[in-house]
């Protein structure tokens, strides 16, 4: 939309009596490919288009979206939003003038091969070496399904702050899904690599590597045992072990949840709410990562937020709405997966800091217990703090000692009581990529950490 | 464009573009949500979208492509992706429907009075159901979550064999989630949510729905676990739905084919025991899963994929049926941006002739489970079940305690032969996936 445009929506909502009014204009182009049983079963591609309408009245927010960028029916929108405030008008109100329009995300993303030049032809050899690779390792690998899929998105965000800001958000992700069977048994294992950045990310993945630890963890799981469930002392691997963080630790520290009061950390800011040997991080800046945001969906510009040091907790992670309600600084958390949502304080590359413990010293220190190489998905009701994953692979130490391959165990707690067992800290951090559903949809994140021990954690069995 | 106007323009230029053959899906919508804390709007969503998808075929290889944008130059641009697409797939065998006339059923899915909906109604409701939840029970700490919505839309669904079918849709709905404590130990919470939908303004009773949500949060304070062992289960029909439809794609045809359902080679023998009866019922006015026709245009019926036990049918759609040589059973689902999948319309499993409270007295000592917690531990594709869960420990049908912490550990085509009764009630829920109150004999349980 053009700068005359964008000042007339903005000051109509201004007029309408809001305190806030905030234009998000996104168009994102996805273009997929994935095959399986060794054929190209879906090519595709599209592009979103629409715009998100905030106002902010207090900190109660109305919020509205329409794929129409003209001018009368986006003030429209805005008209039958401030319909529902008692306290709305129609009076001319202070007149913003936009600043120039900044570029945000120029230097975070560096983008050297544009995946709508290569076209999708160009996935399809990546996508048969994968399959090629996977298939292999064994005859008892019985299906693989592989896929590339790009996102470029550009946004550009205005409010009444005068702030106007355009940025260029490349995302693009390899996955592989192994199946192995072996008589009626059948299990499934995934890895799905993926950055800020353009095609030279594919190019340059080692992409035979993520498909032969796809195929080779799904074997291993095949035979492997069932682990009877009760308390035992954990090492959780690094890299995705991180989701536990995220989900119960990470969520119940957005402002989002905060400001329900539904978390078992509100109010605990500067107290000691882990092992001081736990720090956790949540970062926006780091360079070409697939959680990384150079402004957050408000405009802000991200940072890299110490949510817990030492294990005191330093701070919550906020939008400008939350920031407001519960009183602390924003940063730069707010996100969305569109212009189909209204932000709100989400993670963005959230991991727990490396430590200094050595993996053999860890596995050392446990007579009788779970080593959680791999972990799956899992979920957490903030409010609780209750939470449950699983583990894709999973291995009994004995003495110290890793054995058997286990299967079927579960992990379940609550996050702010698993934090104070954190007892070992590893020097390998790792993190990888994934994506976050909440209340603004799903938005891309990366989860980490180096391998930690868990003194005690209720693992489901039988 | 306006969206009928976009499909007969991209019908038009496919058909003039040399492909064998194509099918459009399209849809738009709008939908309002309001938000509520502390007796003040939080947020108020009011929002409108649409979008077009087509699927062409060009010497049987499809192409696929969608855009949100109906613009002559996006549409066309949308048809020369999918065009393009053309080049790189594998070939697909098959032939998309030919116009047939819509059976004269009115499956209720719309109701225009919703369109009315104002956001003055959605706040009362939501008011109303605040106050009386504070005003039930002392222990109630908060009300975190507490809404109301209302949301219609249309699909249509075309092709180049002159298939242009439209439905309409619609729905309301309000919910709380209540937080409850114990003086004694108020950092124990617990929380109770209780959500109504449905397609009428009149069925919102606040006072029953604020009432579940405290019970359901007040019933588990002071939850402990059990210990570690064996027990016999009554999944409460709250969850029953949730742990069959995590494997509803093991009855897919296409699952079955890629390797991806243990189902593979079993049509027709014994998969559960003879209580269990599971339905796909597309044309039930009570259910938002139905449908007349599905997302590639075949027409839909009844179908019985378990009967008393035994495998009888899979779901199939346009491509898995190809693939056998055999009918589509109307059971494709696609939405604009994706490929054609496949879906149940409504799943429902027959109930059986026995009260909850019955099967409650099966055991002398037994787990009544009422709550499960995240599904990352289940497997459509090995079958595993691993899951945390609460609940209530039975003594001779009476509630010992309210138990939490603890998981079960089982294998769902091991469950499904083991099931000795349902009962006769399903949940309140206006849900497409129906499953009454199960006994299980025997679940691994860690505590």
């Amino acid at each position: 939309m053009n700068q005359t445009t964008l000042e007339s929506v903005i000051n109509h909502g201004l007029g309408l009596g809001a305190r806030f009014v905030e234009i998000f204009e996104e168009k994102t182009r996805t273009a997929a490919v994935a095959m399986r049983d060794k054929k190209t079963e879906t090519a595709t591609a599209g592009t979103s288009y629409g715009i998100g309408l905030r106002m902010l009245f207090g900190d109660d927010v109305v919020y509205g979206y329409t794929g129409i960028n003209e001018k009368e029916h986006l003030i429209d929108i805005l008209n039958q939003l401030a319909a529902s405030r008692s306290e709305a008008h129609s009076q001319p109100g202070r007149i913003v003038v936009m600043a120039d329009k900044k570029n945000a995300g120029d230097r975070l993303f560096t983008f050297s091969s544009d995946p709508r030049d290569n076209g999708q032809q160009k996935k399809i050899e990546f996508l048969k070496r994968a399959d090629r690779a996977a298939r292999e390792i064994s005859e008892k690998i019985a299906q693989v399904g592989v896929s590339v899929t790009d996102h470029i998105s550009e946004i550009e965000i205005a409010n009444s702050e005068g702030l106007w800001v355009y940025d260029f958000r490349p995302r693009i992700r390899f996955s592989v899904n192994a199946t192995a069977e072996d008589g009626s048994e059948r299990f499934t294992a995934h890895e799905a690599p993926g950055a800020g950045r353009g095609f030279e990310f594919i190019e340059n993945l080692d992409i035979e590597r993520y498909a032969v630890t796809a195929s080779e963890r799904a074997l291993r799981m095949l035979t492997a045992e069932y682990i009877e469930g009760r308390k035992m002392p954990v090492i959780m691997g690094n890299g995705f072990g991180g989701v536990i963080f995220h989900e119960a630790c990470g969520h119940p520290l957005e402002t989002e949840a905060i400001s329900r009061k539904a978390s078992p950390f509100v109010g605990k800011l500067g107290e000691q709410i882990a092992n001081p040997k736990v720090t956790a991080i949540d970062d926006g800046t780091i360079e070409n990562s697939w959680g990384s945001i150079a402004v957050d969906d408000e405009g802000h510009p991200t940072q890299k937020t110490v949510l817990i040091e030492n294990g005191v907790l330093k701070s919550y992670l906020s939008d400008r709405v939350g920031a407001r309600k519960v009183q602390v600084p924003r940063t730069g958390s707010g996100r969305r997966e569109s212009y189909k949502y209204a932000p709100v304080a989400r993670m963005r590359n959230t991991y727990i800091d490396a430590g200094t413990d050595k993996v053999e010293e860890m596995l050392g220190s446990v007579e009788d217990g779970l080593y959680a190489v791999k972990m799956g998905g899992g979920s957490v009701n903030p409010a609780t703090g209750e939470f449950n994953f699983a583990v894709e692979e999973g291995y009994r130490i004995k003495n110290g000692k890793i054995g058997a391959a286990l299967r079927g165990a579960t992990l379940i707690g609550k996050g702010h009581e698993i934090i104070k067992e954190i007892s070992m800290v590893g020097d390998d951090l790792e993190i990888t990529a994934g994506m976050c559903g909440a209340s603004s949809g799903m938005v891309p994140v990366t989860v980490g950490q180096p391998t930690i021990k868990v003194d005690s954690i209720l693992v489901g069995g039988r | 464009m306006q969206l009928e106007q976009a499909v007969e323009y991209i019908l038009k230029k496919t058909s003039q573009s040399g492909v064998d053959q194509a099918d459009v899906v399209a849809s738009e919508g709008k939908e309002t949500s309001l938000e509520m804390f502390e007796s003040r709007v939080k947020s108020l969503d009011i929002s409108s979208s649409r979008g077009l998808g087509i699927r062409l075929f060009k010497q049987n290889r499809p192409g696929f492509a969608f855009t949100e944008d109906l613009s002559e130059n996006s549409l066309n641009q949308m048809l020369k992706d999918a065009l393009a697409h053309t080049e790189i797939t594998d070939e697909v065998q098959l032939t998309l429907p030919a116009n047939e006339p819509l059976p004269a059923i009115d499956l209720k899915q719309h109701n225009p009075e919703l369109e009315q909906t104002g956001v003055d109604l959605l706040k009362k409701i939501s008011l109303e159901l605040e106050t009386k939840a504070k005003a039930i029970d002392e222990r109630v700490s908060n009300v975190p979550y507490l809404g109301a919505g209302f949301s219609s839309g249309r699909s249509i669904l075309a092709n180049t064999n002159g298939i242009f079918y439209s439905r309409n849709k619609s729905s309301i709905d309000a919910g709380l989630g209540v937080m409850a404590a114990t003086r004694k130990n108020p950092q124990a919470q617990k929380l109770g949510y209780y959500v109504k939908s449905g397609r009428s303004h009149d069925i919102f009773d606040t006072s029953q729905m604020a009432q579940t949500a405290v019970e359901r949060a007040t019933e588990l304070l002071s939850a402990r676990p059990v210990e570690s062992g064996k027990y016999p289960v009554v999944f409460s029909n709250r969850v029953a739905p949730m742990v069959f439809s995590l494997f509803s794609s093991v009855f897919y045809a296409d699952s079955v084919q890629k390797g991806m359902s243990r189902l593979k080679g079993r049509m027709g023998e014994q998969i559960g025991s003879e209580k269990v009866n599971l339905r796909c019922l597309p044309h039930r006015d009570d259910l938002p899963g139905s449908r007349l026709f599905d997302s590639e245009g075949v027409l839909t019926s009844d179908l019985d994929v378990i009967e008393n036990g035994r495998l009888n049918h899979f779901l199939y759609n346009l491509e898995a049926a190809a693939k056998e040589k055999v009918s589509s059973t109307g059971h494709g689902s696609r939405g604009y941006s994706g490929k054609a999948s496949t879906g149940f319309h409504n799943m429902v499993v027959d109930t059986g002739s026995l009260k909850l409270d019955e099967l409650l007295k099966a055991y002398d000592r037994m787990l009544y489970i009422v709550k499960l917690e995240g599904a990352s531990g289940c497997s459509a594709v090995s079958g595993e079940i691993s899951i945390g869960a609460q609940g209530f420990l039975m003594e001779s049908a009476e509630k010992v305690h309210a138990v939490d912490g603890i998981t079960l550990s089982t294998n769902f085509f091991d469950l499904l032969p083991a099931i000795e009764a349902f009962s006769d009630e399903y949940s309140d829920s206006f849900s497409s996936v129906k499953v009454p109150d199960f006994l299980v004999p025997e679940i691994y349980v860690a505590g």
